[in-house]
Parts: C-alpha cells; structure tokens; sequence
C-alpha cells in the first residue's frame, strides 16, 4: 500500500509542473508572434538604410568617415557586447550566447587584441560575475520589447570611443532569428561599418557581372542620378550612425524574439518529458494496485479456507 | 504617388499621396507627384501627406528622403502620429 500511495503523490506532482510548463509554453508562444512581428515589421527600415548606403557608399568615403575606418594592422582594442535574456527557462539559448561570447574572446585575445565586455541582459552578466570577469559595463533593463532608445544609449558612447580611435571595432555577440526553432548565436562587426553588401545584389546592372569580386561594393555614381542635398558625402555621414544604431536594434530584437522562440521549445519538451514520465508511473501505480487487490484476494481467500478447516 | 514613412520600428505610412511636404535640414521641402530623383537629409518637424481625400500628419525627426519613380519614402530616426 505504501508504494501506491507513493507512485500517486508522484505523479501528481509531476502533473503539476506539466500545468506550469505547459502554460509557460503558452505565454512564451504569444510574445514569440509579437516578437515575431516587431522583427518582421524593422525589416523595411533597415533595408532602406541599407540601400542609401550601398547607392552612396564609395571606397575612398572610407578614409574620411571615422565610422568607416579599418583598423591599420591588427586591433589593439575590442568592445565585444554580449546579448542575452533577462530570464531563464530557455534551454541552451543562454548557454549557447555564452560560448559563442567566450570563443569569440578567446579568438581575439589569442590575437593579442584587448577586449573589453559588455554585458545586456541578466544571464550573461551573471555567468561572467561568476567566472570573475569584469565587465565594462552592464545592462539588465532590457526587457522583451527592445526599443531604438535602448539600442541608440548602448551604442552612443561607443561609437564616440570608435571615432576618437580608442576603440577598433565593436562587436555583438547575439541570437540570430531564422525561425523560432532555428536561433544560432552569431558575433557581428558593427564598428567599423561594414558596407551593405546590397549593392550589387539589387541592381540587375553592370555591377553583377563582376561576378563575386562585386561583394566589395563597386564605385559607381548614384544609382539613378539623384539630386544629392546638401551632398553625397554629407548623407552619408549624416546616415552612418543611424545604420550603426540600428544594427544594434535588430539584434536586439533579434534576441529577443530568439528567447521566446527558445523558451517555447524548452518548455514544449518539458510537457512532453512530463507527459512520458505521467505514462510511466501511471503504469507502475496501476501494476502496483493490482497487485495488493491480488494479495488481498488470496488473503481473504486463504482466511476463509481456514475458518471451514 | 506612392508615399512610405519608415520608422525603426516599422513602416509607419505606406499609401498614395497627392503631395507630402517634408521637414528638410534646411527647410520645408515639397514633393509633388513626379517629381526627380532626390535625395536629402531630414530635419525636425511635421510632416504632411496629403491624399485626394484629408492628410496625415507626423512629427518627425533625423533620417532621410529619398524620392525614386514617383515613390517616396520618408526614413526617420523618430516618427509620432499627428502634429507638433
């Protein structure tokens, strides 16, 4: 009896933590589609910046817009920002963040490069206070709903920093957000600039027929012979770090979609396991049951057996 | 004429417009349907699409106007519905 009564309280306790994983799946899959939506809705955006640049971009803007400069040689100095969520119960979202962030770090300091890191979100900062790392500087107010501001603080001084030479490059470690299922953490150069490399890809012109030495966005006038005011150079300086800011939004809500995407299959497999366990013990309860009505039978049995005797 | 104004957040106006009137780094700038390919940097201010019916004003602030093939597509770093 007292294992049944065991194997009972067992699996109502399992059944509990199915109700919470269960609702936790619910909640995770409604902010993936808002999270899902605001991705999808900075697309436009992004890609109109992209294409202003890539229309303006030439190769010798470089020299003269700090945003664009490459570090001469090797860098010396590297911020590396490190993306992750606030919250747990994600699976290996965090985890995965987490080494690509440290493999990153020891590429480049193995390179002789000093790197300094700076965490946003809770889990990440956390790990690093842990191993003893010291952080440059930390963010854990970021929550589920990433805005331009957030994206334009983070990046204001070090964009200052970049341009005043003291830093090389600026780095984010993030969630990419393919699908809900499929989110790789991926390291993206934000400093210097990269230029968009839509430029051959968009234009059906000369430009693709460079074949794949046309990544390099090819000098070229204008796309259609815009009236440029005030001018070329100037838009661009002006819209430099509006495309800077704004690749730290995208992978911010990148992220932050990722998380939910990530939280939503951790807790699914966790109903799941929970429901097999149920199964299992269920199983046993009811062999266990049937067993002591048996015993009870053939005591009741041998009992009255002896009572004719 | 097609006329877009894109926040960082999303596409904020996407329809036809009879005329917009944008807040230029220099001044007021108005585009008519038609009108060259153009390109300018944005100021602060209010930004006015009108369509054959009404108009639809925004405040906006920082980005770029671009206007191609009698689109136009209005990239700000801030947009608020309505006026200042």
């Amino acid at each position: 009896m007292a294992k049944a009564r065991e194997l009972r309280r067992r699996i109502r306790s399992v059944e509990n933590t199915r109700q919470i994983t269960k609702t936790m799946e619910m909640v995770a899959t409604s902010k993936l589609k808002r999270a899902q939506d605001r991705v999808a809705a900075a697309r436009p955006y992004a890609a109109a910046l992209a294409e202003l640049l890539a229309d303006l971009y030439s190769r010798d803007l470089a020299e003269r817009f700090p945003l664009l400069r490459q570090p001469a040689g090797a860098a010396r100095r590297v911020a590396l920002l490190l993306i992750t969520s606030n919250r747990g119960l994600c699976g290996a979202f965090n985890g995965n963040l987490i080494r690509e962030a440290r493999q990153r770090m020891a590429e480049l300091e193995g390179a002789g490069t000093e790197v300094e890191l700076h965490g946003i979100g809770r889990k990440g900062i956390g790990f690093f206070r842990y191993v003893g790392r010291a952080l440059a500087s930390q963010r854990q107010d970021i929550g589920d709903r990433p805005t331009p501001a957030h994206a334009a603080e983070v990046m204001g001084p070090l964009m200052d920093r970049f341009a005043g030479g003291e830093l090389d490059a600026v780095e984010v470690v993030y969630a990419q957000f393919k699908s809900p299922l499929s989110t790789p953490p991926a390291v993206m150069r934000i400093l210097p600039v990269t230029p968009p490399a839509g430029a051959a890809r968009r234009i059906g012109g000369p430009a693709d027929r460079r074949g794949p030495r046309a990544a390099q966005p090819p000098i070229r006038p204008s796309a259609p012979n815009y009236i440029l005011r005030p001018s070329g150079d100037e838009i661009v300086g002006a819209i430099l770090p509006l495309y800077v800011r704004n690749q730290m939004f995208r992978a911010l809500v990148e992220t932050a979609a990722a998380e939910q995407g990530a939280r939503r299959t951790a807790m699914k497999n966790a109903t799941d396991s929970a429901g097999d366990m149920i199964d299992a013990l269920r199983r046993t309860f009811n062999r266990a049951r049937q067993a002591q009505i048996t015993q009870e039978i053939a005591e009741i049995v041998g009992g009255a057996e002896a009572l004719k005797g | 004429m097609r006329v877009t104004v894109i926040s960082p957040e999303r596409a904020v106006y996407d329809g036809d417009a009879t005329a917009v009137v944008v807040p230029a780094y220099d001044g007021k700038v108005g585009i008519l349907p038609r009108h060259a390919p153009f390109m300018t940097l944005l100021g602060s201010g209010e930004l006015v699409v009108r369509q054959e019916s009404g108009a639809a004003t925004f405040t906006v602030r920082g980005g770029f106007l671009q206007v191609r093939n009698d689109t136009v597509r209005i990239v700000a770093e801030s947009v608020h519905q309505g006026g200042s």
